[in-house]
């Protein structure tokens, strides 16, 4: 994003609305730091700007990849869904993603609010990668990697800033732990913050099949639930 | 695309917070979806939200109501914000009798939306839960301000902006549900709460 500097009457009423607070003050135009901005859009859609001085000229890779993972109104080719993320959950009930027995494990650096750098993003995706598991095919951090089976991705997108990137994968139950302590272990590498969720198939009476079970971190008592409407159902 | 998960704050708070969103599965029932979805948004309607919106289209607060309602496209997703379990039922009895075959996932305290389900007559298929926030956690802002932002789980309501509207409302400047609609209109898939919003802003100020 860029702001025209013919236009910018410098009143920074734009300043607090930045996610990534990239936008400053510099004499009397207002400027985006270009290291900082993610191109989530926050900044035109608000309408802040009296003099409609924000503009995103033409972009190009890898600056392209910022908006697709910072901007839900934009739409990644690999997923052809709207935002950074995939289905997962919300159509198992349809997809028969996650089978009984198994569980959904996502891992969103840079929220809440912080952002990260795609190196983060690899820290965490060549951990997980230790373990063998097959990252989610539609997830679009799993299109860029050079080697799924590393977790690796490209050199020249490590220091690329997005609001969020998923890592993401399905895993058997009895797994789910080790992979929780991993994260543990990691965390403190980590220079930004993560988010971390666990989904599962429900039992035939709706109740949860990891209740009461050991893990590192503890389960919410919010959270997301299909209800199953969904059809064709997967058998 | 875990936008409506990770909702931070008290149970009595989150208890005043229902997100409904409805998702066509690509592949499966994606294709002519659009009109399944404008149904499911007539019906999220009816039943007078907080917020809705369409993630294509935008919220109730930018652009509007009557625009986001107009028209819906196949493969968008669509949500609706509600505050009490009364008026969830409500919502998942018509989605049920609808039957448009559209995925339809909430959002909420488990308890509650689990007994909401029985009430609807549903039995509720897969759970997501948060396992909460790791690594560098200094780097997050205070708890209020973070129960407000996590509420748009894309993240495009900023920290500063929170903290800003608080001075507002010091200032007399804006009233707290004022603010609580200018942080709604920054959250584009109308997923926000700003009556919630309201409430903690009010406490902040």
């Amino acid at each position: 994003m860029l702001i025209d500097e013919s236009k910018c009457i410098g009143c920074g009423n734009c300043l607090d609305y930045c996610p990534m607070n990239a936008i400053a003050l510099d004499g009397d135009v207002a400027k985006i730091d270009q290291a900082e901005c993610v191109e989530c859009s926050v900044c035109l859609r608000a309408q802040c700007c009296p003099t409609d001085a924000f503009y995103r000229p033409p972009l190009s890779y890898p600056r392209t990849l910022a908006w697709f993972f910072s901007d839900p109104a934009s739409t990644h080719p690999s997923t052809e869904i709207p935002g950074r993320g995939t289905e997962e959950m919300k159509t198992n009930e349809i997809t028969g993603r996650f089978p009984p027995g198994y569980a959904g494990i996502a891992i969103e650096l840079g929220r809440p609010g912080i952002g990260t750098r795609f190196r983060e993003v690899e820290k965490v995706a060549r951990a997980m990668a230790e373990f063998g598991v097959e990252f989610e095919a539609q997830n679009p951090v799993t299109a860029l990697m050079t080697d799924p089976k590393t977790g690796a991705l490209p050199s020249e997108i490590h220091d690329l800033k997005v609001l969020s990137a998923i890592v993401e994968f399905a895993v058997e139950l009895p797994l789910v732990p080790r992979i929780l302590e991993r994260l543990q272990e990691l965390a403190p590498a980590i220079k930004t913050v993560f988010s971390v969720d666990l989904a599962v198939r429900c039992r035939e009476d709706g109740s949860s099949p990891v209740e009461g079970m050991s893990l590192p971190f503890s389960l919410s008592l919010n959270g997301k639930t299909n209800v199953g409407l969904g059809r064709p159902r997967h058998n | 695309m875990t936008h409506t998960l990770h909702r931070q704050g008290t149970v009595k708070s989150l208890a005043r917070n229902y997100t409904v969103l409805a998702i066509p599965a690509r592949g499966f029932n994606s294709q002519g979806s659009g009109a399944k979805l404008q149904t499911i948004k007539e019906i999220f309607f009816k039943h007078n939200p907080v917020n809705f919106g369409d993630i294509k289209r935008g919220n109730m607060y930018n652009p509007g109501r009557d625009y986001v309602i107009a028209d819906t496209e196949d493969g968008t997703v669509v949500h609706a914000v509600y505050r009490d379990e009364k008026t969830l039922v409500e919502v998942l009895r018509d989605l049920k009798e609808a039957d448009t075959g559209i995925s339809i996932v909430v959002s909420g305290l488990f308890d509650r939306v689990n007994e909401s389900c029985r009430n609807a007559g549903l039995t509720r298929h897969t759970i997501e839960y948060s396992l909460g926030v790791h690594g560098a956690r200094k780097l997050l802002p205070e708890k209020p301000i973070l129960e407000i932002s996590t509420m748009c789980g894309h993240g495009m309501v900023s920290f500063n902006l929170i903290r800003r509207l608080v001075r507002e409302i010091e200032n007399g400047r804006r009233t707290a549900e004022e603010a609580g609609q200018e942080l709604a209109r920054q959250c584009l898939c109308g997923v926000f709460n700003p009556q919630r919003a309201a409430e903690i802003l009010s406490q902040l100020a």
